[in-house]
């Protein structure tokens, strides 16, 4: 998704209605309630929310020029991995095995076997579509944030294919992209 | 009502900015090494004594530079620092990941508009340090057209000039700017990069 990312990439970027604040807010709570208590610090009230437009129907939430969600066409807002690493607990998390990481980095979408072997962590809530953290086997910091293809009950019994989109990973574009100016 | 959350502090490599655990992993071990063993050194335990270790065969070697008598020892040792000096080699060219520097060239554009008129965009001049605004003063004055200082698609400031002056604007660019050699001037046709001249 991010793996080729640059400011060269926007499209636009507008500081959004007071409105539509709100309703970004919303989602966002709705989405990671683990977050509420933290919400005002994140995205405070009072300083403009800008949405900067990106091709791929790709939205970024930037606040005080620091990307903290983004979001593909309508679906659910996700925490950029600096977000997360933060509040590492606002997000249902898989884990996998450590052979995976290596691909995991160079941006390869997570197969059911690496989720279902040894190393690998399946919280069996998760459902199909939801975005989750994955993180590493030995590791403790999350490495990528996927988006379910499956619900983690086919992940475990299928366990073949592509079980976890992923979206944003360590050292990808959106990464890199600390700040924008 | 929750407790408020504290945001967890993440060690972040200051070589590849990775969380250092991540940093085996990353684009460039080798050079995230350094900075591992003196930032975090608990993560790589390994890592510590393998310095330690290279530092000891460095000395042997030392050692046997003044007796020539290291033979075994000397000889692996000599190796490792030879993979080194070329890992550092590697570093100044690195590959794909770090963008790439903008090549300092001038690249000409024709685009033609209601079929008989035609704009041109002159790329890139502000990489020879030149004043986008006075070009597009001294270009609209040379040939009698309107030209201006145009934000292009990828938030760099181009020049759009009235009308087609391909034909003589290379001559013009060479003249008034001396800095701005002629083989660094291209034309885009067809798609395609031509070198002018």
């Amino acid at each position: 998704m991010f793996k080729k990312f640059c400011l060269e990439e926007i499209s636009s970027q507008n500081q959004v209605k007071a409105s539509v604040q709100r309703r970004i807010r919303q989602s966002i709570q709705d989405e990671y309630p683990g977050l509420e208590s933290v919400m005002e610090d994140l995205l405070p009230k009072k300083i403009p929310l800008i949405v900067v437009k990106c091709p791929n129907h790709l939205t970024l939430v930037v606040v005080n020029n620091v990307p903290l969600f983004f979001c593909i066409r309508d679906g659910p807002y996700m925490p950029t991995l600096r977000l997360l690493h933060q509040y590492p607990n606002i997000m249902k998390r898989f884990q996998v095995d450590r052979g995976a990481i290596k691909f995991v980095l160079s941006g390869a979408n997570i197969m059911c076997p690496g989720l279902t072997s040894p190393g690998g962590v399946l919280d069996v809530e998760v459902d199909a579509e939801r975005p989750v953290a994955i993180y590493a086997e030995g590791k403790q910091h999350a490495l990528a944030i996927g988006f379910t293809k499956m619900s983690a009950k086919d992940i475990k019994s299928i366990n073949k294919g592509i079980g976890v989109d992923n979206m944003h990973y360590l050292n990808d574009g959106l990464w890199k992209m600390e700040r924008l100016d | 009502m929750a407790e408020k959350l504290e945001p967890v502090k993440v060690l972040y490599c200051g070589v590849c900015s990775l969380p250092a655990e991540y940093c085996e992993f990353g684009p460039d071990f080798a050079r995230c090494k350094p900075w591992l063993v003196e930032n975090a050194p608990d993560l790589y335990p390994d890592l510590l004594k393998a310095n330690e270790k290279a530092a000891d065969n460095v000395s042997d070697k030392l050692q046997s530079v003044g007796i020539s008598s290291g033979g075994a020892d000397g000889a692996p040792s000599s190796a490792q620092t030879g993979g080194t000096s070329k890992k550092e080699e590697v570093k100044r060219l690195p590959g794909g990941k770090v963008k790439k520097k903008d090549r300092q060239e001038v690249i000409i554009e024709k685009v033609v508009r209601n079929k008989r008129k035609c704009i041109t965009i002159v790329k890139g001049l502000e990489l020879f340090g030149i004043k986008l605004s006075d070009a597009s003063k001294k270009l609209g004055k040379k040939f009698a057209t309107g030209a201006s200082v145009v934000k292009g698609p990828t938030e760099k400031e181009q020049i759009d000039v009235q009308g087609d002056i391909i034909y003589d604007i290379v001559e013009f660019i060479t003249d008034t700017w001396p800095d701005v050699p002629e083989r660094s001037i291209f034309f885009i046709e067809d798609g395609k990069k031509v070198q002018a001249g």
